[in-house]
């Protein structure tokens, strides 16, 4: 017999990275991951940047994953919400691209230490953690 | 007057500019169209993040020790200027300018300091043409800003007020209406009215929020001071998407009427040109004519 699905939603400013039922989830909480199955209690917990898998079917091992940003997490009443700032499916990582994102970052950032740029520092700290978080995904993938 | 060349190449150069104003005028229609979906994908977003902050600030027992709600004497007020990186967009720029010009007038008559920022090449260029000092400046996504620009402007903004350096930070910058219209806007970002955290719920709502007991995980105090900055981000990112639409709106409409005088100014150079030939023929025939009457006699 197939396992009870719920409803889940993994969204970011750009729009929707993922919307269905499925039934499991696992989201990189704050404090350690968190799985979620139909009928959990109502939650709100904080994300940290890091892999958030769905298993629309467990048995068939019909599985996605993505790499997301640092976010917010809420269920209720058989409904899951993901609210992350950047969600790319781990399919698509472009290992190559991901690792020429970094080390531009690092060298930007260098530059910037050496005050030969006035690039915003948070940001490019940002974008390394994006692509090192991309490269860490599909690593274990 | 101007001879048949002359005339040829006028028509022939006017020919090419218009070409050139037909084709920005399609790019920025189908940018303006990805522009606008992309307003409509952050709402989503935006509206459950605002539905997760006001639930969580009802679950929060007390909501002192949030800096970035904390409203304070606003002494020094941080304008933020969202204009474009680049020009050929009408009176886009220039009056996002112009009202921020304004503003600063009007708070330095009130006796408050202000701060500048900017994004878009041209308004950090006119900043600094007339030598005011920039805080700083965002350049090169202003036809298509990412989440994570506005992530870089909110971080600093909330960073600013956070070392005391800001009271007050007001965004700058035109609200998409249409693609023919668009208003400049005034909007302060920081600090963040509590009104956003919808304390003032109807009962309904209060209802729903009461049943459903959510576990907190940490507090909800600590989630708000996550919450809080990421609101901030979706203000501003919204605001640059806004921006964004109606710099391809007006680039659009620019474009559109540059084109249309360039044709207006085709005919009446082609008109020139048939009058300017049709002299010269005449011309020629008088001289064939007054040649054969000077034989006859």
């Amino acid at each position: 017999m197939a396992e009870r699905t719920f409803s889940v939603s993994l969204v970011t400013p750009e729009g929707a990275a993922f919307e269905g039922e499925v039934e499991m989830l696992v989201v990189p909480g704050a404090d350690g991951e968190i799985g979620v199955l139909a009928r959990h209690a109502p939650l709100v917990a904080l994300l940290k940047a890091g892999s958030t898998r769905v298993y629309k079917d467990r048995s068939t091992e019909d599985v996605l994953e993505f790499a997301t940003g640092p976010g917010f997490f809420k269920v209720e009443q058989d409904r899951a919400l993901a609210l992350v700032d950047d969600a790319v499916d781990a399919r698509h990582v472009d290992d190559e691209r991901a690792r020429k994102q970094l080390e531009d970052a690092q060298a930007e950032l260098e530059r910037v230490e050496r005050g030969e740029s006035d690039a915003d520092r948070w940001q490019l700290e940002q974008r390394i953690r994006h692509a090192e978080n991309q490269l860490t995904v599909v690593g274990r993938a | 007057m101007a001879t048949l060349q002359d005339i040829k190449r006028r028509i022939r150069s006017v020919g090419n500019t218009r070409k050139i104003t037909k084709a920005m005028e399609l790019v920025a229609a189908a940018r303006l169209r990805r522009a606008e979906e992309r307003i409509v994908q952050l709402r989503d977003y935006a509206d459950r993040m605002q539905e997760l902050t006001a639930g969580t600030a009802r679950a929060a027992s007390s909501l002192r020790g949030l800096t970035l709600l904390q409203e304070r004497e606003p002494r020094r007020v941080a304008i933020v200027a969202l204009t474009g990186d680049r020009g050929l967009a009408g009176a886009f720029n220039g009056q996002i300018l112009r009202r921020a010009f304004a503003l600063e007038r009007s708070l330095r008559s009130e006796g408050r300091e202000v701060r500048w920022l900017v994004v878009g090449r041209k308004g950090r260029s006119t900043l600094r043409f007339r030598r005011y000092e920039v805080e700083q400046a965002w350049t090169g996504f202003t036809d298509r800003p990412g989440y994570r620009d506005a992530q870089a402007v909110a971080h600093r903004l909330a960073e600013l007020y956070g070392e005391d350096e800001i009271d007050r930070a007001v965004l700058v910058y035109n609200h998409y209406v249409s693609p023919l219209v668009q208003r400049v806007t005034e909007q302060q970002v920081l600090p963040i009215s509590e009104e956003v955290l919808g304390r003032e719920e109807d009962e309904e709502e209060h209802e729903r929020a009461l049943m459903g007991d959510f576990i907190y995980e940490p507090e909800p105090e600590q989630i708000l001071e996550r919450l809080l900055p990421v609101y901030l981000e979706t203000e501003v990112y919204r605001a640059l998407l806004e921006s964004a639409a109606s710099e391809h709106g007006a680039r659009m409409t620019a474009m559109r009427n540059a084109s249309k005088n360039a044709v207006e100014l085709i005919d009446s150079l082609t008109l020139d040109l048939n009058r300017a030939r049709q002299a010269e023929i005449t011309q020629e025939i008088l001289e064939v004519v007054a040649g054969a009457d000077a034989l006859t006699q």
